[in-house]
């Protein structure tokens, strides 16, 4: 029992990646299909959640950093609660930057590489070879900034994953089956530490979700429904800000002690 | 009748045998509690348990020693880490040696419980895990 996350620089080929893993290893698939659903329980548009998981805040799209802070909160709550089912294939979610320090969850980095990565960008867009490699680069260049500002972890940085598979010296039916060989290593089978551990991750990622909806700038920790909420308010709004948190976290299935650290916004302060 | 599960509790902090092994006791469990890894692992040599649960952190040998040394003597014994000092690595490391299952402190005895049910189901010998709440145990 475990989760598999795959990412690659080429979402065709990792869909396609991700759909052989799940039927061979006979997991459920966890991508983009959930947004409608996402969009319904938090009320937002469907639209909004795609464009925070492909753009950063930019004022021609009317999106601001609080807005999109907020859908991806809205999505990584989700996410994470649906990964509590276990035996699942994810991709498109963008779970590989925000599951973090889950020892059952083995994250995976497919390179499409020179051969059949930018072919299939060639062929998919109608460009050259060439003009298909800047492109490659320019797509890359733009996730690495969007996946630091989103969860100021870098996607493209290769330590980050458990497995890297290059598709130009591995072919994809091999690839498949090195994901499915390795997804049997007892290192990332399912155990009390690590469930506890995405419980814990789930139930942050909730609270955080919640506090978003009317609130910036809150971090959110939690351990066994006890959750640590960190913010900033001038010293006039300390008070209303703590109870507010408190409120609302308090709301949260799960959640069974608030505790609120407020520190000095000095910028509020001096306004 | 069925015999009890024979489980040795290894942890250098007697607080942790203290409050464990009467939780153990109480589902049935036949429970030897040691602080010292040493004497633990000299008993080890002379009895085959069903079930070890071992503290990681250990001054004179660490609990992934210990599960070494369970798993050459009695390959059938399954053993539990328990551990204040937990992270992603110490998990995988451990799963990779072959421990049956890992748990991170703080913990209710009532999660070693379901823990050791499952373990005993693993060995064909299923046990009723059932039993009031308790306190936690301390990191």
């Amino acid at each position: 029992m475990s989760i598999i996350i795959i990412s690659s620089d080429v979402r065709e080929i990792e869909e396609m990646i991700v759909g052989k893993v799940a039927e061979e290893k006979g997991y459920g698939r966890l991508d983009r299909r959930i947004i409608n659903d996402v969009a319904a329980r938090h009320q937002v548009e469907p639209g909004r959640l795609i464009e925070a998981l492909e753009t950063t805040p930019s004022l021609f799209r009317k999106l601001s950093s609080r807005q999109w802070r907020y859908y991806l909160s809205c999505i990584e709550a989700d996410v994470l609660e649906r990964l509590l089912a276990d035996n699942l294939v994810c991709w498109g979610l963008a779970a590989h930057l925000y599951v973090t320090d889950i020892s059952h969850a083995m994250k995976i980095r497919v390179l499409a590489g020179k051969s059949s990565g930018l072919a299939k960008i060639a062929e998919e867009r109608g460009i050259s070879l060439q003009r298909a490699e800047t492109y490659r680069d320019d797509e890359m260049a733009r996730r690495k900034k969007w996946s630091l500002a989103a969860f100021n972890q870098d996607e493209t940085d290769l330590s980050r994953y458990d497995l890297v598979i290059s598709l130009d010296q591995i072919d994809p039916v091999e690839t498949v089956r090195t994901i499915t060989g390795a997804s049997e290593y007892r290192k990332f089978q399912v155990m009390t530490y690590s469930m506890k551990c995405l419980t814990d991750l789930a139930l942050a990622a909730k609270v955080h979700a919640v506090l978003l909806k009317s609130m910036a700038d809150v971090k959110v920790q939690a351990r066994d429904g006890s959750v640590v909420v960190s913010t900033r308010a001038s010293t006039r709004q300390k008070r209303k800000k703590t109870e507010t948190i408190k409120a609302l976290a308090g709301q949260v299935d799960g959640v069974g002690y608030v505790e609120v650290h407020v520190k000095k916004n000095f910028l509020k302060e001096t306004a | 009748m069925a015999r009890s599960l024979e489980v040795l509790l290894l942890d250098d902090e007697p607080i942790v045998g203290r409050r464990l092994k009467p939780a153990l006791d109480k589902i049935g469990c036949q429970v030897e509690v040691f602080e010292n890894p040493k004497e633990a692992v000299a008993r080890i040599d002379q009895k085959e348990f069903d079930i070890v649960v071992t503290d990681i952190r250990m001054e004179e040998m660490d609990g992934i020693a210990v599960l070494e040394h369970v798993q050459k003597k009695w390959p059938r014994t399954k053993v539990i880490l328990i551990t204040g000092y937990a992270k992603m690595d110490l998990a995988r490391e451990a799963m990779g040696k072959g421990v049956f299952d890992f748990i991170a402190k703080p913990f209710r005895p009532d999660d070693l419980r379901r823990i050791i049910a499952s373990a005993a189901e693993a060995l064909g010998m299923p046990i009723d895990a059932a039993s009031p709440n308790d306190e936690t145990v301390a990191e």
